[in-house]
């Protein structure tokens, strides 16, 4: 008897082969979803045509001859227009291969266009890749692989059934006979038919086995700086998705507080040392004019440094003794290219040499360009601080120069208003910056509430002269410059400062988390007795005397997120720093913590090992007696009794516990028989001995007989691995030269 | 299944069935698998058509049955002018008693050749229904049992239809199988031509069986014992045909029953007491093909033959084999 494996037809493996083209296309071209290249409208195009003719066949029959004629010449010509027009070499190569992979998928493939298609798919995906190195890359570049796998196998065994010489789909405007019978339905009930979990296993087990050989590659090949290799990036024309910049103008923080997508992840090495409420800072704003707050001429000049090239920045905070807290920052791509930092610090080093200028004085440090991928910089020795010292501007502001603007830059009108609202808040009376700010943030929440949507009152004059007036609410950013605003009016230099506030800890990834949405703006108001900027945020709750102190466990274990998008930041995260930022420091430390693993282990083992041995030993020392003999040797004698009853009686027990002589498939004795009869056909020995056909028919009456009619299964068995043993003998006498 | 083949019994039903199989083997030379299924057809208690050209012993495989069994054989020419009543029979006045008095037709036999069946009008092959199916006949209101065991041998030519009425589906359910003899061998047809005879009526065979033996193999092909993998893999076929595309329709649950049936009665005639998958594979096309329909057109008959039996060795191949 032979057993038959079910297989799919050739129409079946051709609707296969169709469906996973089909589908590689698509998934090829969704990288454009996350690769900001300007292709919606064309991708559009493709998934509505790939879906279309991939689900009706029969479609692509209907193209005109004349279309597969001009298509090759149209796409070309595409190409050239786009080029010349976009001046953007990446993005018109990204749209040609959509193109051709569009056309790929509305005509009847032979085997190299399908070829093509995995190219041209991998193209957009290694495109996307080199571009963004997101988390989302990671997994349809696994998707793709298997994609890509499953399509080579179905052109190979199409290949295969049809022959050599043989090929459909040469005719690109008659349907073939697969399509015009294509019934997906049946084809779903077909694999499930044909599907083996054997076959399955093994497909399963091979792309794993892909993966592990591509994981063990990637953490042990020597490391490159990539990169000055990566030519794609400069191919494309960079800008951010949204941005902390040189000038805010009212509404874009809280534009950037809609977004909950993780902006900023931070590894510290004590996170004892986490403030609880941390402020991120990443650029002061000095200058005002009509509601926009910007970074002004004179500031950037004296407080900025000229651009160096370098991974290391010393700071100007003062080194400490004893080992520093190290901060570890991730920015995510397409933010701002100015750096959140904590405060002063002692030293920030990049990953890779970047283009930078620091102004120590103020506390901004500026990358050249708004990075496209993420950036990762170490800081040591942050001095966490409300006030920051600022000895060139108390310099300054003694020599009476003004660099640093203070002025209000409003009309009569509206400076004769704001001085009505700080005599309000002053009384009259004569106070420090401190103090002045203390009364200022009192008056601005007794008189405004919080809204994302704030509404600044019509009338003339200066927007925020008039909202500060008024009793509307507002959002951080009027607050923040309301308060700069009354300060100035008082006579104390203020400035706007935008970063992030707050944040979680990620109890998965043991890191901080600062999302787009914790966006901030604050306000810091210059000091002359203390020489320093204080921070002062109008919307800041007023902190217990607790929560003062920095050093708390349970603030920390207050702000653990542990959520699902906390888990699936932690995997971006994971992405993010073991992967893409891969390097060779990275690999040195991997190295070094699987050979601790390893060592560790072993020990453990050893030490289990020698205390089981040691363990044995004493018991064996303890003092024999009569007793203790016999129950030992009574419990060895129970469990060889156990082991050897259940083997020989296993099928006896399995008969016992089936239910009333029920006939069921995984009768054990008729799955021995199917095994006997299997190892008997896969010899592929002639029946030809007495007793050789005797056992086969005794085997096949285990298998498919009535139970009552059963020789005893055992001596068959048995006879049957005799049969075998004299059939394989002879079969070697006879093969013996 | 509580009753089993006993050995005794097996052994009668092993010994009767060889003497059929070898007596038959004396006229019909080199046709041994067209014989196991013919017997095969006979055990499982069912109807033969057989569907072939003229000439290649159709008529002589019948009545090589017939005669190696202590049965009465009757044939019937069927043509468009045969009425019901010249198969089933008819009731006729007889003055001396008075009375109707009903004169059997020639389907009261064990063995029944009906010659090309597909010649006679439909009203004349339903007169075949309720004979095929519940070996009676009813005529003005009384049932007349005909012989038993009753076996219908219906031939048809699939190439020349003209003037021919193509039987319609619950007649063709009706036969257990549906068999092509086929041309036989060079060297099988050269000891054809050496022989002398002269039509099947010539055909000297004695019996080597009885009616009762015929009935006792019948009644013991019932009792074969069927396991559980085979009687799902049996239900897979059958379900297939039923979501095939192909077909207009699938396989009914007589179609079912019969391969159960024809399997019993295979493994009978292979000497075994159970059955084995090998059994239902090699008797899905003699006994599914004929009962189902293609839902598409196609040129004549014999491609639609042809498209059925890949259509159907196609869903025996996708359906995994008990081993």
């Amino acid at each position: 008897m032979e057993k038959k494996r079910p297989q799919l037809s050739l129409d079946e493996l051709h609707q296969l082969k169709w469906l996973l083209g089909g589908g590689l296309t698509l998934l090829a071209v969704w990288t454009v979803i996350y690769m900001d290249i300007d292709a919606w409208e064309l991708m559009g195009v493709v998934t509505v045509a790939a879906i279309a003719c991939t689900l009706w066949p029969t479609l692509p029959a209907r193209v005109p001859p004349f279309a597969h004629v001009l298509a090759f010449p149209l796409i070309v010509a595409f190409f050239a227009g786009d080029l010349w027009l976009t001046a953007s070499p990446l993005p018109a190569m990204v749209r040609l291969d959509m193109l051709l992979l569009l056309y790929r998928s509305i005509s009847y493939r032979q085997r190299r266009d399908d070829l093509q298609i995995i190219i041209l798919g991998l193209f957009l995906i290694v495109v996307a890749g080199v571009l963004t190195v997101s988390l989302v890359f990671a997994a349809q570049l696994l998707v793709f692989t298997a994609w890509a796998l499953a399509f080579l196998l179905a052109i190979t065994l199409v290949g295969t059934a049809e022959g050599p010489g043989v090929e459909s789909g040469k005719v690109k405007n008659i349907a073939p006979a697969w399509a015009v019978h294509a019934d997906w339905r049946r084809l779903v009930r077909r694999m499930r038919e044909v599907a083996d979990w054997r076959v399955l296993t093994l497909g399963a087990a091979l792309f794993a086995g892909v993966v592990a050989v591509s994981a063990l590659l990637f953490l042990a090949i020597p490391r490159f700086q990539l990169e000055n290799s990566l030519f794609l990036e400069r191919l494309v024309t960079k800008k951010a998705k949204s941005g902390f910049n040189d000038s805010i103008k009212f509404g874009d923080v809280t534009d950037i507080q809609q977004d909950t997508s993780v902006a900023l992840s931070i590894d510290v090495t004590d996170r004892t040392q986490l403030p609880v409420s941390p402020y991120w800072r990443m650029l002061v704003l000095d200058q005002y004019e009509n509601g926009t707050f910007r970074l002004s001429p004179v500031l950037r000049r004296v407080a900025f440094g000229g651009e160096r090239t370098d991974t290391i920045v010393h700071g100007d905070a003062r080194p400490r003794l004893g080992a520093s807290v190290v901060w570890t920052f991730y920015l995510e791509s397409g933010l701002s290219r100015y750096l959140p930092l904590l405060g002063s610090f002692e030293l920030l080093r990049f990953r890779e040499t970047q283009n930078f200028r620091h102004g120590a004085t103020v506390g901004v440090l500026a990358l050249r360009d708004e990075p496209l991928t993420m950036t990762a910089y170490r800081v040591e020795g942050f001095e966490l601080a409300d006030a920051r010292t600022d000895p060139t501007f108390s310099a300054e502001s003694r020599r009476r120069e003004r660099t640093i603007q203070t002025w209000l830059n409003v009309s009569a009108d509206d400076h004769a208003r704001l001085d009505r609202l700080v005599s309000e808040i002053t009384g009259g009376a004569k106070l420090s910056a401190a103090d002045f700010s203390r009364r200022a943030i009192a008056w601005l929440r007794q008189n405004h509430g919080y809204s994302l949507s704030p509404v600044v009152p019509r009338g003339a004059g200066d927007p925020l002269v008039r909202w500060t007036a008024s009793r509307e609410a507002g959002h951080c950013e009027l607050f923040a410059g309301a308060l700069v605003l009354l300060a100035r009016d008082a006579g104390f230099s203020s400035r706007v400062a935008i970063g992030f506030r707050g944040g979680t800890w990620n109890g998965y990834s043991n890191s901080f988390t600062v999302r787009n949405s914790d966006a901030h703006a604050w306000t810091e108001v210059y000091d002359p007795a203390a020489g320093a900027w204080l921070r002062e945020d109008a919307l800041e709750v007023p902190k217990t005397a607790q929560e003062t102190e920095t050093k708390s466990e349970a603030a920390i274990a207050a702000r653990s997120d542990r959520s699902w998008s906390a888990r699936l930041d932690s995997l971006r995260i994971f992405w993010y720093r073991r992967i893409v930022n891969f390097d060779q420091r990275s690999q040195i430390e991997t190295l070094r913590e699987v050979k601790n693993v390893a060592q560790s282990s072993s020990r453990q083992l050893r030490d289990a090992v020698a205390e089981t041995i040691a363990g044995v030993r004493e018991w064996l020392a303890r003092p024999w007696s009569l007793a203790r003999g016999a129950k030992v040797a009574a419990l060895i004698a129970f469990v060889a009794a156990a082991i050897w009853g259940t083997l020989r009686h296993r099928r006896e027990i399995w008969r016992m516990l089936a239910k009333g002589g029920v006939e069921r498939r995984d009768d054990p004795v008729r799955a021995d028989a199917s095994r006997w009869l299997a190892r008997l056909r896969a010899t592929n020995i002639p029946l030809e001995k007495a007793e050789t056909i005797a056992v086969v028919g005794e085997l096949q009456r285990l298998r498919f007989g009535a139970r009552a009619t059963w020789s005893e299964p055992g001596r068959t068995f048995l006879r049957a691995r005799q049969a075998l043993r004299a059939e394989r003998s002879t079969r070697r006498r006879i093969n013996r030269p | 299944m509580s009753d089993f083949v006993q050995a005794g019994q097996m052994t009668e039903a092993k010994q009767a069935l060889e003497r059929l199989r070898a007596n038959m083997r004396t006229t019909i030379k080199g046709k041994d698998e067209v014989v196991e299924q013919v017997l095969v057809c006979l055990v499982a208690g069912g109807h033969l058509l057989i569907e072939d050209l003229p000439g290649v012993g159709k008529t002589t495989l019948a009545y090589s049955l017939a005669r190696s069994m202590d049965c009465a054989f009757s044939r019937i020419q069927f043509t468009s002018d045969l009425l019901p009543s010249d198969v089933t029979g008819v009731a006729i006045y007889d003055e001396t008693v008075k009375e109707f008095v009903f004169k059997k037709g020639p389907v009261f036999a064990n063995v029944v050749l009906a010659d090309e069946i597909n010649r006679a009008t439909p009203k004349t092959q339903s007169a075949l229904l309720e004979v095929m199916d519940r070996a009676r006949v009813t005529v003005d209101g009384e049932a007349h049992a005909v012989g038993s065991p009753f076996m219908v041998f219906a031939t048809q030519n699939p190439v020349d239809y003209e003037g021919t009425f193509p039987l319609p589906e619950s007649q063709m359910d009706r036969f257990l199988m549906r068999l092509q003899m086929g041309y036989p061998q060079a060297a099988d047809e050269l000891e054809i031509l050496r022989s002398h005879r002269g039509g099947y009526d010539a055909i000297a065979l004695n019996p080597v069986i009885t009616r009762g033996d015929v009935l006792k193999l019948q009644a013991l092909a019932h009792q074969v014992f069927v396991e559980e993998s085979v009687l799902e893999f049996i239900l897979k076929i059958i379900g297939a045909t039923r979501t095939e595309t192909e077909f207009r329709a699938g396989a009914s649950v007589r179609g079912g029953l019969a391969l159960r049936t024809a399997a019993q009665a295979r493994a009978l005639v292979f000497g075994r007491d159970f059955v084995l998958p090998e059994d239902v594979t090699e008797l899905v096309l003699p006994i599914l093909a004929h009962r189902l329909a293609l839902a598409r057109q196609t040129s004549d008959a014999l491609e639609e033959r042809r498209a059925v039996g890949a259509a159907v060795s196609r869903i025996v191949g996708s359906i995994p084999t008990p081993a």
